[in-house]
């Protein structure tokens, strides 16, 4: 039994180092193309070259804030969306209340407004205390304001797999002698996961998009280092070619990250695959 | 084995169960007749506890399980229960869903409970189906599949809830057979059914319920041939034609 886990687990790893290779050699493809087209003379391929180190700190350092948020805002979402979206399903109904009103607060709002509030709010509690760094703690608001919005949809993800667990296997699990807690453990969430991963991976893909939104309350990702280098660029009278080579790197860049995270799940999916759930058939 | 004594369910308002009484003696199985809505599968749920009876006794082996102090789980370990809609855990395999309740309730360990899973596998005829799913099994197979993993907790007593109802008419014969070896085996049994040729063949006894009520009970003979209540007679009447 453990032999087998381990190895399974070995295939999985490596299906899922497959499969980030291919996402960057997709990238590279991408990054050849531009290059290429700069040899065509679509735009003056030495002077982005003599802008790259600037340039490559600026996006480097956007691209690790972007990662970091994400390394956040995923997991948040997916806690908070996995406790409403049980808190759904509950048959207590103050549980069902709270989760309620959470989902519909947090999916009723765009996300860029959730976060200029969470932002704003945080720097007007903690104005005029010095001992902490307000800027920090409301950019860190603003993840959470994000996470939040993302873990509304995700609780509804949640619930809808957890609701696809056919009544009549738990009234099983409960005829052999189940506990509650084995029957949650055992039987709805291995299935719920299952039927979900599809809808979830969707939903991270669309939510790693959504750090960008990040760049309005000035935290230094990705999207905010294009915008921040197209103001340098336009206000020192720069090439505008140059711009847009910046927006297509930063663009490639998401489209990397969205790649590799929406193929892993992907690989998590099929590791996990069982005729009778798959997602195509409910 | 089971005594149930004056059991009665409401569900709000309904009145599902009036007073039901009925004695499963050891090695005897019971069928359970009734048009729909008499209460039959109501019975069946509260033996095993899956649904908590209003007023009455549930007496398993000599022990009142309806009690506060006694929990459902350990009563529901006791007496193993067959459903008709199988009820696969669908993310399990065959040998899966009969290990499940040994090693997940039982804690038996792992190399144990499948020595005892594939026994029983054996048993239903589908030790060559152990690793397949449940959407791969046909119904028939998967009520067998049902019917082991009931009887790998070693229960005292079966309860199968019209297990052949939802079954296509070319499976219905390899369950019966299972059921009816396991009775000949000396398993104790309550069977709700509208196989009559089961309940005619393997029945010690048949009882007829209605609206609630225990309306007669007897030897499948007496049932069958000689009922003596009006409502039997017409329910028996329909039924064989």
């Amino acid at each position: 039994m453990t032999k087998s886990f381990v190895r399974r687990r070995i295939r999985l790893t490596r299906s899922l180092a497959l499969r980030i290779v291919f996402g960057l050699i997709g990238a590279g493809a991408g990054l050849l193309l531009v290059y290429l087209a700069g040899l065509l003379g679509v735009y003056d391929l030495g002077y982005a070259l003599s802008l790259l180190p600037p340039r490559g700190r600026a996006l480097t350092t956007g691209l690790l804030t972007t990662l970091e948020f994400m390394a956040l805002v995923m997991p948040l979402g997916f806690g908070l969306g996995f406790v409403f979206g049980w808190a759904r399903t509950s048959r207590a109904w103050p549980a069902r209340a709270v989760a309620t009103t959470y989902v519909e607060f947090f999916r009723g709002m765009p996300p860029v407004v959730l976060v200029a509030f969470a932002f704003l709010i945080t720097i007007v509690v903690f104005r005029g205390n010095d001992r902490i760094d307000i800027f920090a703690l409301a950019t860190g608001a603003g993840v959470m304001a994000l996470a939040a919005h993302s873990g509304a949809y995700q609780a509804e993800i949640i619930r809808a797999g957890i609701l696809s667990v056919p009544t009549g296997q738990i009234e099983a699990a409960e005829a052999i002698g189940m506990s509650k807690g084995t029957i949650l453990a055992r039987i709805t969430l291995p299935q719920m996961f299952r039927i979900s991963l599809p809808a979830l991976g969707n939903e991270f893909a669309s939510l790693i998009k959504d750090t960008s939104l990040l760049s309005t309350i000035g935290a230094l990702e990705l999207t905010f280092q294009g915008k921040n280098l197209s103001a340098v660029l336009a206000v020192g009278g720069g090439n505008l070619d140059l711009v847009i080579i910046i927006w297509v790197e930063i663009a490639l860049l998401y489209f990397v990250i969205t790649i590799v995270v929406s193929r892993a799940l992907q690989a998590i999916e099929k590791r996990y695959r069982v005729p009778g759930l798959e997602a195509a058939q409910l | 084995m089971i005594t149930v004594r004056d059991l009665h369910k409401w569900f709000g308002d309904l009145h599902v169960l009036k007073g039901v009484s009925l004695d499963v003696k050891k090695g005897e199985a019971l069928v359970i007749i009734g048009p729909s809505g008499s209460g039959k599968s109501t019975l069946l749920r509260c033996i095993n506890l899956l649904i908590q009876p209003d007023e009455g006794d549930v007496i398993i082996d000599g022990v009142k399980v309806n009690e506060p102090k006694i929990r459902p789980e350990w009563v529901r370990q006791q007496v193993g229960m067959v459903f008709q809609s199988f009820n696969l855990f669908t993310h399990l395999t065959a040998l899966q869903n009969v290990m499940i309740g040994l090693t997940k309730v039982k804690r038996l360990p792992k190399g144990e409970a499948e020595r005892i899973a594939r026994f029983e596998l054996e048993r239903v005829g589908l030790a060559d189906k152990a690793d397949a799913y449940p959407a791969q099994l046909s119904g028939g197979q998967q009520q067998r599949v049902a019917i082991a993993r009931a009887l790998a907790l070693n229960p005292k007593a079966v309860l199968f809830d019209e297990p052949t109802s939802a079954l296509d008419p070319e499976y219905i014969r390899e369950v019966l057979d299972v059921m009816t070896k396991l009775a000949e085996e000396g398993m104790t049994m309550v069977v709700v059914t509208h196989e009559m040729g089961f309940a005619h063949n393997v029945a010690d006894r048949v009882l007829f319920m209605a609206d609630g009520v225990v309306v007669e009970e007897g030897a499948p003979e007496e049932i069958f041939e000689r009922p003596k209540k009006d409502r039997t007679k017409a329910f028996v009447g329909k039924i064989l034609g």
